[in-house]
């Protein structure tokens, strides 16, 4: 048994391992291991498909189709692109795009620096991490649309307490809701906060298994708690960020409830975003054919983004090792 | 804390605590906002200018919560369906995550892929569907109508999160504990898991949450007033034009203190999962 | 040692498993989907017994909103009253979700996943074109003679229908009312005001006394509501949306200019707040029944609201409420649009006898009084509307026959998309950004493509 670690076996940003035991019996030692692991996955596999793979692909196949909602279920007919064509061709659904990314830019990266800052925080905490970490939890927890009534309770006009606020320091009172601009940040303000605790949280369990070997040997090197910070801590963060990003991002695309419930995707459709957009077309409108295809694409363009995220953090973690 | 902190570097402890300050506040103050209302009177949850502190201080919203609407009820349906989805996600989800992150499968990174796909998806596209399935099963308006859903679209996201953790662990022990002669379930439970305890935590706290505050299936699942969760039940408070914000927060606040008393429990498990992986060898 | 070959056997074993598990489960799916109904019993069978609506029996379920906040539940109450006259039905009720929304998302997923569960649901006015288009609500004109149909108000049935059939029956009935302060006109010297004009004036003095923080506030966020609001102006001044035959828009007329305009010179002359582009009711009530503001435009529960102590309300004694004032030159009374609810029918319903014998009970003249004098609902039968108990309840019951009624233009399935052409210009009218005349053909654009084509 080793006494002190080393740094650990390499591997890539998948995990194959390049260990000196599966190395010398490759084949059969692979394929045993190859084997187990299927088993092992075979029982959460069986659970997801068996309860995902139907309801998707009659969504996909509604987005292909011309869709009537009957009485009796949906009749599908035809083979289409039409539902494709009139999407791409509305105004409200290139502006739903539009927002949705900036959206998720804007909150992703300022959720991400809070809470890694937060993380930080946290973890220098001796007396106390506990509390702190129940706190934080508590926003986190809160029902998205009880989190949407609280700000819209904060954000009212008439017995608001921002308005107020901003009245007794001369800002007058401010319609929030109703202009574009500031609906928009009233909208991140509210994700920001009750996100945020779930990016400290991811990040923080990441701080927490780095070695303290590291920073003994960054000790001895001499280095600053700055330097420390940057060659140490980072580094070792990056896949935990990249983790705590990649679902930041998955659950910013989705964004439904808070704008749902704050804003209506008002004034007008200027806080619609893409999952908003395919509600009210389905539920709405009863135009089925039309949201199941902004679903679709929108689900479509997550996951292109996410691969190729994926991709290029391979990359990067495989030059760096 | 690490031994350099303890140097007494005077500026990093005013530093830490005025930064806790400062994420103190930041968290605290919407909170404030929410559990005065929810202590109001219920004519003065909406009088203008806002009451700072509750004068005078009530419990009316609280027992309106609960008399008016069946909120104990909704409580129990939310509790039974997220502990079974929680428990199923990581029984499920630590051994597809110890097989991704460990072992030589091939076309292990599609199917990672395929399972990010399926976490992406926007629910209301699948709602309609599954519906109609749940129905020809006949397993409308009960808890597996829900528990199997959640579990099903809350697996990816825990199988992503598990395997980083278990990614992290190093090789050594798991190898030691295989000359020893230990089958792999023996390995997982013995040696890899307890190192890993913090994305236990982190993955089981974040699927509880994501089963209580699930709103659009619990909608179209569990019409019936006996199932419905606490999402849904809190849908009803009110009336067509009048929001009953002192209920809607006194339920909120009511709903929310179970998982603040989950995490202070198992902040015990994060510790000593720090302790015991700094003491190695 | 297990080969290759049966390492790949038995990955493909799992494989073939899993194919299978999701094409039993497909095949279930689409069975059900693509096989007829086989609920909806033939009509002339059914049509014969529920017509006399006396031989039913048994179980159903009636799917509702909240009506009133306050206890007892006129629901329950309803369902009581009705279990007595007949008890072989027993009524179950489901509680639906309070925002209209939501409810209509619900129940579109219920039914056309082909639930036949609930029987009957309590739906918003205008949901029978989109409703009966969509094959998810029954046609009860095959159930129920026309001389059931003309016990109501007029208009009320006219809304319910949709291609001839009519899908609801008119439950309970709103509309809108205006709300003023008698002790602050009185203040000021001024008379009720009879037209918009001078509400307008009577509202910039009042706050410019310093009585008021606000003068007139109405619903101008960027929803349904506004609609509503919109409707009355429009109505007042002489103009429609649609024209007859409901595919081609009427709205970019004098009138449609003239309503807009003066919905914008309200917030111009400071008689409304410009917060009001974010009022629903909610906000609108608040700011009236906290003494903030001296008129209301707003629905019937205006009246019970105002006048309870702990809703909150401060103007308790203070409140007078009218018909809408109209245009100066144009008819009187304003135009009051048509609000409420209709009990419609599941088509997969088991047991339309029972539903149809529940919906004529709620609205035969005893439910109907029970709504209006214990809960103060507007009574969609004329002769309750009518009645001198039903009148001396409140006010606002009391002038219920005064008013000129106009239905938004719901007789059209893609309503939904014109009402929302209406509302997002308007609103973005009114919070400055376009000019009337510009917001008004915008909308009539929107709405001709909407009544012609189906789209996003």
């Amino acid at each position: 048994m080793s006494t002190s670690p080393v740094a650990p076996a390499p591997v890539d940003a998948i995990g194959r391992s390049a260990s000196p035991r599966a190395k010398r019996h490759p084949d059969a030692f692979r394929r045993q291991q190859a084997r187990l692991g299927w088993a092992l996955s075979a029982p959460a596999l069986v659970v997801v498909a068996g309860v995902t793979i139907f309801p998707i692909a009659y969504a996909i196949a509604m987005s292909l189709s011309n869709v009537t909602a009957t009485g009796n279920g949906f009749s599908l007919s035809g083979l289409t692109g039409s539902n494709y064509s009139i999407m791409v061709q509305a105004p409200q659904w290139r502006y739903a795009l539009f927002f949705t990314i900036l959206y998720t830019v804007i909150t992703v990266a300022v959720e991400v620096a809070l809470g890694t800052g937060i993380a930080l925080v946290l973890e220098r905490l001796a007396a106390g991490r506990g509390w702190m970490m129940a706190l934080l939890l508590v926003p986190w927890s809160m029902i998205t649309v009880i989190n949407a009534e609280l700000w819209l309770y904060i954000y009212n006009p008439v017995y608001g307490v921002l308005d107020n606020i901003f009245s007794h320091i001369g800002l007058g009172t401010p319609v929030i809701l109703g202009t574009r601009v500031p609906a928009i940040a009233a909208l991140m303000v509210a994700d920001v906060w009750k996100t945020t605790p779930f990016v400290a949280i991811i990040v923080l369990a990441g701080l927490v298994m780095i070695p303290r070997d590291y920073y003994e040997a960054a000790e001895v090197d001499g280095a600053t708690g700055w330097q420390a910070f940057w060659k140490v801590t980072l580094p070792q963060l990056r896949p935990t960020i990249a983790l705590a990003v990649l679902f930041r991002v998955l659950q910013a695309f989705g964004l439904f409830d808070l704008p749902f419930v704050l804003t209506s995707g008002g004034p007008g459709y200027s806080t619609q975003p893409l999952a908003v957009l395919a509600y009210n077309a389905m539920f709405r409108d009863l135009d089925f054919g039309p949201g199941a295809a902004v679903a679709t694409s929108t689900a479509l363009l997550v996951v292109v983004g996410c691969v190729a995220f994926i991709k290029v953090f391979r990359a990067q973690a495989g030059t760096e090792a | 804390m690490r031994n350099r902190s303890r140097r007494g570097w005077r500026r990093v402890f005013n530093g830490v605590n005025l930064a806790t300050l400062l994420v103190f506040l930041f968290i605290v103050t919407p909170l404030y906002w929410m559990i005065t209302a929810a202590f109001k009177t219920p004519s003065n949850v909406e009088v203008s200018p806002p009451q700072y502190f509750p004068h005078p201080l009530s419990v009316a919203n609280f027992t309106d919560a609960f008399s008016h609407y069946s909120f104990g009820r909704y409580i129990v349906n939310s509790a039974v369906v997220a502990v079974v989805s929680t428990a199923l996600v990581l029984v499920l989800g630590t051994l597809a995550g110890y097989a991704m992150g460990r072992l030589p499968m091939r076309g292990r990174f599609t199917v990672l892929v395929l399972l990010l796909m399926i976490s992406v998806f926007p629910e209301i596209a699948v709602v309609v569907p599954l519906y109609a399935l749940l129905r020809d099963i006949g397993w409308l308006n009960s808890y597996q109508a829900l528990i199997i859903p959640y579990t099903a679209f809350f697996l990816p996201f825990a199988i992503w999160i598990l395997r980083n953790y278990f990614m992290a662990v190093p090789r050594e022990m798991e190898e030691s504990a295989r000359i020893d002669g230990a089958s792999p379930l023996r390995t997982i439970w013995s040696v890899v898991l307890p190192q890993t305890l913090p994305g236990l935590f982190t993955a089981g706290v974040f699927t509880f949450t994501a089963c209580w505050t699930e709103f659009l299936m619990a909608l179209s699942f569990n019409v019936s007033e006996s199932y419905r969760t606490i999402p849904v039940g809190v849908a009803l408070f009110g009336g067509q034009f009048i929001t009953s914000y002192g209920d809607i927060f006194a339920a909120s606040v009511v709903a929310v203190v179970p998982i603040a008393v989950l995490v202070f429990i198992f902040r015990r498990n994060v510790v000593s999962g720090l302790t015991a992986g700094a003491v190695k060898g | 040692m297990k080969t290759a070959h049966q390492t790949g056997r038995r990955r493909r074993s799992m494989q073939a498993a899993v194919v299978c598990a999701v094409a039993a489960f497909a095949a279930a799916a689409c069975s059900s989907s693509s096989s007829p109904s086989t609920s909806a019993s033939a009509p002339g069978a059914s049509a014969t017994s529920s017509a006399s609506g006396n031989a039913a029996s048994g179980n159903i379920t009636w799917w509702a909103s909240p009506i009133t906040t306050t206890s007892p539940d006129p629901r329950v109450v309803l369902i009581n009253a009705f279990e007595k006259a007949y008890p072989k039905i027993h009524v179950t009720l489901q509680s639906a979700p309070t925002d209209t929304d939501t409810n209509r998302a619900s129940l579109i997923t219920t039914i056309s996943g082909g639930a036949s569960s609930p029987d009957v649901f309590m739906g918003d006015v205008i949901w029978p074109a989109q409703f009966g288009k969509a094959g998810l609500a029954s046609s009860l004109s095959q159930y129920l003679p026309s001389s059931y149909w003309s016990n109501f108000a007029p208009g009320l049935v006219q809304g319910a229908t949709y291609n001839g059939q009519v899908y609801g029956a008119p439950f309970f009935e709103d509309q809108g009312f205006l709300y003023y302060r008698k002790d602050l006109l009185a203040k000021e010297h001024l008379p009720v005001p009879t037209t918009w004009e001078q509400l307008e004036s009577d509202a910039v003095k009042i706050k410019n006394a310093g009585l008021t923080k606000y003068g007139y506030v109405w619903q101008g966020a960027s929803y349904e509501g506004l609609t509503c609001n919109f409707m009355e102006y429009l109505g007042s001044a002489g103009g429609t949306v649609l024209n007859s035959d409901m595919n081609k828009s009427v709205l970019d007329s004098a009138a449609g200019v003239k309503a807009a305009t003066f919905m914008r010179s309200l917030i111009t002359s400071g008689a409304t707040p410009a917060a009001v582009t974010t009022f629903q009711e909610g906000q609108a009530m608040s700011a009236f029944a906290t003494g903030q503001a001296a008129f209301l435009r707003n629905w019937d529960y205006g009246w019970s609201y105002s006048q309870t102590k702990s809703s909150p309300s401060s103007v308790v004694g203070d409140v007078g409420v009218m018909p809408l004032p109209s245009f100066q030159g144009q008819p009187s009374p304003g135009t009051s649009n048509i609000g409420g609810w209709n009990l419609y029918v599941n088509p997969h319903s088991k047991n339309t006898a029972a539903d149809i014998t529940f919906i004529k009970w709620m609205t035969s003249p005893a439910a109907q009084t029970i709504l209006a004098t214990q809960f103060s609902e507007i009574p969609t039968v004329t002769s309750v509307r009518n009645s001198a108990a039903v009148k001396a309840k409140n006010p606002v019951l009391a002038i219920v026959g005064q008013t000129r009624l106009i239905p938004r233009p719901a007789q059209t399935p893609q309503y939904a998309k014109v009402s929302q052409a209406i509302y997002t210009n308007i609103n973005s009218m009114l919070s400055g950004a376009t000019s009337p005349s510009a917001a008004v053909s915008a909308a009539a654009s929107q709405i001709n493509s909407a009544v012609k084509t189906s789209g996003l």
